[in-house]
């Protein structure tokens, strides 16, 4: 219930709050709209090192860049990549069933699909660690390794603290914290776990596809 | 009585509950939870950085006393003016406007007990003194010297101090994301009721507007200033065009948050002049809307002209005429609000308050500053311009013109319902015109010595430059010892001022209808707002206003408003 929407007769306004589910929601909606706030200062924050690696690579004639001893620096491997990425997206499917069946009173199906998708989203960076291992280029040799470490990294990093919020999440789910028709935690962390999502069909496509 | 405690959202519990005060001296003011005591610290940690960067102000203009310098090294020139540009601009305008003034006046004006996230509100003040103390220990360890703008490729072959710039301003940036976000869903969700958003205070639009930069603007920076970080510290290539990275990525990523960033220093001192200018002329704000609406313009088209900086750095020449006119269509929705202040000033009765006179100087020395501004938009006489005194000029008459002066306004305006005491009078007065004048006497010479070609920059420059240079140093010896005077009118005040009415500017906006300083839970019930709040001559629109001594004893200070229901037709 917005204030914004108010017209301006208080007596109108007051009538809204007379019940303590009123006031939740109110309390409620100022936190998804700090949340989501929040969301859009990071995807900024991604769009910034997007538009550097769109700079740079559109500020050399060839892409990948070719090294000082003049060999072209390799591709990155999409095989591997898109079957990586199916664990983050499916993980994100599960994220929704899993709130799906919060929302329909199903805690056991939801403690399933939350533990696929911590599950989904752990097998996602282990996939990312090995890529990083085998990959031919290095974080410091190139403006490709630059910008592909460091976006990749960030995205990792945001992945890392999804995990441990999503865990948490769980625990404070089966410890009672939220209950049938108030779950706020819960819908932060699916925002965010979508957003992660979001974050990454941009850098599959600009990476390995573009 | 019933009926109206059941029509007073306040009073429904659960809701609108007042917390209990915090005890001890930790919780109530080093750590509060507060918004009126975390806008006192931004206030206090802000002009503690303003002293320490107006002191390298004056060590700049010692030196530039004599042609061949005066007193320090050209490396040390260097730091000082790198430190004193970038503590002016990030430890002291930007939180004195933004976290001071606002969490101080905008909560209280939009009727709401606190900012909507407390808790995040603490952890983005701590952020703050701790980037000051970072910033400034960077002389420790060699402070960078590339200017506050740090361009690679010199700041990538900078001291050591650098990293710490790049470490402190990041943090600076984060404080004023976590503001921005806590401000705008304070202003979306908290307003009291009927407080629609044409009857908000315009200082709260202001608020609005810079809110928006801040969240937006600020996180490009720091993406900006990690890579730098990341570049200085593992050698990874962004900026070092050696290695296929380009310098003009930094400019660009640079200047997509420092043009907002002008705006995000001088919106909200627009905002405070919109509060002073109807209070001290005794009159209604001219276009209330247009004022309002303005500050949105110009922070969207804020958004659409930082490479207007960038017009003699290489960048593709088609680029340069739509970054030129649109960096002069942000000259239409400021020229608005200039006009609108002056129309409001037109036929009032006005009063030369100390707070009214910084007004009056914001607006002649911001329109004079906007005026160069336009000039250094147009790209012919730009490629003149750049990199010379007039730069400098030009931004010392819209920062120091415009927003500081825009903050001592506030301080004035603002300090007995801060402070609950009131400054002297005429201490006041002294201040302002000495500061005017001193002001002018510093930066109008700074005009001609760019004109005539003296970079900026420089620790040494051409004898033929050096009347003009001594002018503006002796100037500004003038400007630093004025600013005493305001140090020692606070101080008196807080030891031996009178105490101070609740609303002893007879101003309508919602915190001066509560006492001086207000109470920990600013609104005992939640006032309703009927219209907005520049009708002078008309009773308060407000309705449920705690009941107050009437200090004055002229009974219309807190005079209800008559009739609840002529709201409805509004």
């Amino acid at each position: 219930m917005a204030v914004s929407s108010l017209n301006s007769s208080h007596e109108a306004v007051a009538a809204r709050y007379e019940s303590v589910d009123e006031v939740y929601r109110y309390t409620r909606d100022m936190r998804l709209l700090g949340f989501v706030l929040f969301l859009v200062s990071d995807v900024v924050l991604f769009s910034a090192f997007i538009f550097a690696y769109l700079y740079l690579r559109n500020s050399v004639p060839n892409w990948p860049p070719i090294t000082k001893s003049g060999q072209q620096l390799p591709r990155f491997d999409v095989a591997f990549a898109a079957i990586n990425s199916c664990a983050l997206f499916g993980s994100g499917a599960t994220m929704h069933f899993a709130m799906e069946s919060w929302k329909h009173l199903n805690r056991s199906a939801f403690n399933l699909w939350m533990i696929a998708t911590i599950v989904l989203g752990i097998a996602f960076l282990c996939g990312q660690g090995y890529e990083y291992q085998h990959v031919a280029i290095s974080w410091s040799g190139s403006t490709m390794g630059a910008t592909f470490f460091t976006l990749t990294g960030m995205h990792g990093f945001h992945v890392f603290i999804g995990i441990i919020y999503l865990i948490t999440l769980f625990i404070q789910a089966n410890s009672g914290v939220y209950t049938g028709s108030k779950y706020f935690g819960l819908t932060a962390g699916t925002l965010y776990w979508h957003f992660v999502d979001v974050i990454w069909v941009a850098l599959f496509y600009l990476f390995y596809l573009m | 009585m019933a009926i109206a405690a059941h029509h007073r959202p306040g009073l429904i519990e659960g809701h609108d509950h007042i917390h209990a005060e915090p005890q001890g001296i930790v919780a109530k003011y080093i750590f509060s939870l507060d918004a009126k005591v975390i806008g006192v610290q931004y206030m206090i940690a802000g002009l503690l950085f303003f002293v320490i960067s107006g002191m390298l102000a004056e060590i700049i203009r010692i030196q530039l006393l004599t042609p061949g310098g005066a007193i320090i090294s050209a490396d040390t020139y260097n730091a000082v003016y790198s430190l004193h540009g970038s503590g002016m601009v990030w430890m002291t305008i930007i939180p004195l406007v933004t976290g001071g003034f606002g969490n101080y006046v905008m909560p209280l004006q939009i009727g709401a007990r606190d900012v909507a996230f407390p808790w995040l509100n603490l952890l983005a003040f701590w952020m703050f003194p701790i980037a000051g103390v970072i910033l400034f220990s960077s002389f420790l360890v060699g402070a960078p010297d590339a200017g506050w703008t740090e361009y690679p490729p010199i700041s990538l072959q900078g001291p050591p101090g650098t990293s710490l710039w790049c470490v402190a301003i990041f943090l600076i940036g984060i404080s004023s994301t976590l503001t921005g976000i806590n401000f705008l869903v304070t202003i979306f969700k908290m307003r009291a009721p009927g407080m629609t958003y044409t009857r908000m205070p315009l200082f709260c639009w202001a608020q609005l507007a810079t809110a928006m930069l801040n969240m937006v603007a600020t996180t490009a920076l720091a993406g900006a200033l990690l890579a730098l970080f990341l570049e200085r510290q593992f050698n990874v290539p962004f900026y070092d065009p050696g290695r296929g990275g380009s310098p003009l990525l930094w400019q660009h990523m640079f200047w997509f948050y420092s043009h907002p960033a002008v705006y995000i220093m001088i919106l909200p001192a627009f905002g405070i002049v919109s509060e002073i200018f109807p209070t001290f002329a005794r009159k209604p704000i001219f276009g209330y809307k247009m004022i309002a609406f303005s500050s949105i313009a110009i922070a969207l088209l804020g958004f659409m002209v930082w490479a207007h900086h960038m017009f003699t750095s290489g960048m593709a020449p088609w680029l340069q005429l739509p970054f030129m006119i649109l960096t002069m269509v942000i000259a239409v929705p400021t020229g608005i609000k200039i006009f609108s202040w002056m129309a409001t000033l037109w036929g009032g009765k006005i009063e030369f308050h100390p707070a009214m006179l910084f007004a009056i100087g914001f607006l002649i020395t911001f329109t004079f500053g906007g005026i160069t501004g336009v000039f250094l938009a147009a790209v012919p006489t730009d490629l003149h311009e750049h990199g010379t005194y007039f730069v400098v000029a030009h931004i010392h008459y819209v920062l120091f013109g415009g927003s500081m002066f825009g903050i001592f306004a506030g301080l004035y305006y603002w300090w007995p319902k801060i402070s609950g005491r009131m400054m002297n009078y005429r201490l006041g007065v002294v201040h302002f015109w000495l500061t005017f004048l001193s002001f002018n006497v510093t930066f109008l010479p700074m005009h001609w010595l760019g004109l005539e070609g003296m970079p900026r920059r420089v620790a040494e420059y051409r004898p033929e430059f050096q009347f003009w240079n001594d002018v503006a140093s002796i100037g500004s010896f003038v400007l630093a010892a004025s600013t005493l005077i305001l140090f020692y009118n606070m101080a008196q005040s807080l030891i031996r001022g009178k105490k101070a009415p609740g609303n002893p500017w007879h101003a309508r906006t919602l915190e001066w209808t509560i006492s001086s300083p207000p109470p920990y839970y600013n609104f005992k019930t939640i006032p309703a707002v009927l219209k907005n709040p520049y009708d002078f001559g008309e009773p308060l629109p407000y309705f449920g206003l705690d009941p107050q001594e009437d200090e004055e004893g002229d009974g219309s200070t807190f005079a209800p408003a008559p009739h609840a229901e002529t709201a409805e037709r509004h």
